[in-house]
C-alpha cells in the first residue's frame, strides 16, 4: 500500500508511514496483551485523512520562490510549510490545512512580485534596444 | 474539471521552466543582459540567498561544477532536492497518488533548520571578513 500523505510505499501491515509518520490505520491498533504495567499510551503521530487526500506544504515552491524570485515573501512561505508538516505530525488537520493555505498564499505573493520584476525588466530591455536602434539611424 | 486544470497549469509551468533552462544554457547571466538582476541586490546592494543561482545553473549546464559552486554553493546543494521535488510533484499529478514517486516529506524541524540556514547564509555572504566572504557570488574564483 501507499501512504496517502506522502505517497511512500509502505508495508501492508505498517501502523505509521516510515517516511512522514502519518498514522496509516483507520482504527487505533489493538492494545498489547498481558502488559505488566499499564503505561499511558503515547498519542500516535499523524492524522487520519480520507484516502487519497493530502495537505500540500508547498515547500519546494517556497524554496524556489525564495531563491529565484529573491524576495522576503518566500521566507514566510517556508515557515508556513514547516507549520503544515509540524501540525500534520501532531495530528492537527484543520491547523495543517490553514497553514497550507497560508503557505500557498505567500508562494503566490512571492511569485507575483518576482514575475512583476521580470516583466518590468523586460520592458526596460525593450526600451533600451529601441533607443539603441533609433540612435543608430 | 479541476484535475485537467491542474495538469494544464503544471504543463505550462514545466514548459516555461524548459524554456528557461534552454535560455540559461545558451546565454551566460554573468555577461548577458537578458536576465533581470536580483531585485534585492539592485535596490540595496546586498546579496540575497539566491544571488548567483542563475550563473551557477548556467555553469552546471556546461559541466563546470567548480565555477557553479563559487557562484552559489547553497543552490548547488539544494538543486538535487528541488529537482526531485518538482519531478515527483509532476509524476504524482500525471500518474496519481501512490503510482508515482514518493512525495518529498520533511519533518517540521528540518524545514525550520533549512529556513534558518537560508537566512544565515544570506547574512553571511554579505559580511566582509574571511571565511564567510567566500560565500559572495564569484568570490571563491578570486582566491
Amino acid at each position: 500500500m501507499f501512504c496517502p500523505q506522502c505517497g511512500a510505499s509502505t508495508p501492508d501491515n505498517a501502523v505509521v508511514c516510515m517516511q512522514c509518520g502519518r498514522n496509516l490505520q483507520a482504527a487505533p491498533p489493538p492494545p498489547l496483551q498481558a502488559a505488566p504495567y499499564q503505561v499511558t499510551p503515547l498519542p500516535t503521530p499523524g492524522v487520519i485523512l480520507p484516502p487519497g487526500a493530502t495537505v500540500p506544504n508547498y515547500l519546494v515552491f517556497a524554496i524556489l520562490t525564495t531563491l529565484f524570485c529573491c524576495l522576503p515573501a518566500g521566507i514566510p512561505a517556508i515557515v508556513y510549510a514547516a507549520q503544515v508538516n509540524g501540525k500534520l505530525q501532531a495530528g492537527d488537520l484543520a491547523g495543517a490545512q490553514q497553514a497550507s493555505k497560508n503557505a500557498k498564499l505567500w508562494c503566490l505573493i512571492s511569485l507575483g512580485l518576482g514575475l512583476a520584476v521580470v516583466v518590468i525588466w523586460g520592458f526596460l530591455v525593450l526600451a533600451g534596444v529601441l533607443t539603441g536602434i533609433s540612435h543608430q539611424n | 474539471m479541476l484535475e485537467t486544470w491542474n495538469r494544464r497549469l503544471l504543463a505550462a509551468l514545466f514548459g516555461i521552466g524548459a524554456v528557461g533552462v534552454i535560455l540559461l544554457r545558451v546565454f551566460d547571466p554573468a555577461t548577458s543582459r537578458i536576465f533581470p538582476p536580483c531585485p534585492v541586490w539592485y535596490l540595496t546592494g546586498w546579496y540575497c540567498p539566491g544571488c548567483g543561482s542563475l550563473r551557477a545553473i548556467h555553469q552546471l549546464l556546461h559541466g563546470n561544477l567548480q565555477v557553479a559552486w563559487a557562484m552559489n554553493p547553497l543552490t548547488v546543494i539544494l538543486l538535487p532536492f528541488i529537482s526531485y521535488g518538482l519531478v515527483s510533484h509532476a509524476v504524482i499529478a500525471i500518474r496519481g497518488q501512490g503510482h508515482g514517486l514518493p512525495r518529498l516529506f520533511l519533518p517540521a524541524v528540518w524545514i525550520r533548520a533549512l529556513c534558518a540556514v537560508i537566512v544565515l547564509y544570506g547574512i553571511a555572504r554579505n559580511l566582509p571578513f574571511y571565511p564567510v566572504n567566500l560565500l559572495a557570488p564569484g568570490a571563491m574564483l578570486r582566491f
